[in-house]
């Protein structure tokens, strides 16, 4: 999981491999915020699959490549 | 999830926290049972353990070993597990920070400022290569 600094960046890193999924770093942003938010909290619980998929479906990461196990 | 397993996991994190470094498991009690209860969180992917020597490699999103991802946060220097986990150590310190790594592609420097959870330069690209079913075969790699 990793940042480039443009599509001919990633492109070229892909090296001719099947690309992944690509979103811009302000989602990113957002997702890592809404997915680690409580991980120190002595409070934490674990995530179920719903509650992770959930957040994925509100940042619009949805179809088979964002589909949790 | 047991109540022990919870807490021996908050206490493994609040340690990462507190100290900067992943404890030890003399550091939180009798090496066998901490041992153990570690393997029970790794198998439930609370926490990832280095196959065969039982120590800690991730409590994600940090890194307990050296990354191509480091984090200032909170005034100390993180490392990270991968781009998503490095905006996940601010999420869960609830903290401001400085994401410093480089492109895979050419090797410059990435620096990010996150502030208020939004970062800085808006103009990277977040890519993830592996599909979601298949991100726990292989953490490190994913």
């Amino acid at each position: 999981m990793n940042l480039f600094r443009s599509e001919e960046h990633l492109g070229r890193w892909l090296g001719g491999r099947e690309p992944g999924a690509t979103t811009t770093v302000v989602e990113l942003s957002v997702l890592a915020h809404a997915w680690w938010d409580d991980r120190v909290s002595a409070d934490w619980r674990p995530h179920t699959r719903e509650q992770n998929q959930a957040i994925l479906d509100r940042l619009g990461l949805t179809g088979d490549f964002w589909l949790l196990p | 999830m047991n109540a022990a397993d919870l807490d021996l996991r908050r206490r493994t994190y609040a340690h990462m926290v507190e100290n900067g470094t992943a404890p030890r498991a003399d550091d939180l009690g009798d090496r066998d049972e901490v041992v153990a209860g570690w393997r029970r969180l790794h198998d439930e992917h609370a926490l990832v353990l280095n196959p065969g020597t039982d120590e800690i490699r991730m409590l994600n999103p940090f890194s307990a070993v050296p990354s191509a991802w480091r984090v200032h946060a909170r005034d100390r220097w993180w490392y990270a597990n991968c781009a998503w986990d490095a905006f996940g150590v601010c999420a869960c310190l609830h903290a401001d920070g400085r994401i410093e790594s480089s492109c895979p592609d050419c090797g410059e420097p990435i620096v990010v400022e996150v502030h208020d959870e939004k970062p800085g330069d808006e103009s990277l690209l977040f890519h993830v290569l592996v599909p979601a079913e298949r991100w726990w075969d292989d953490i490190v790699y994913t």
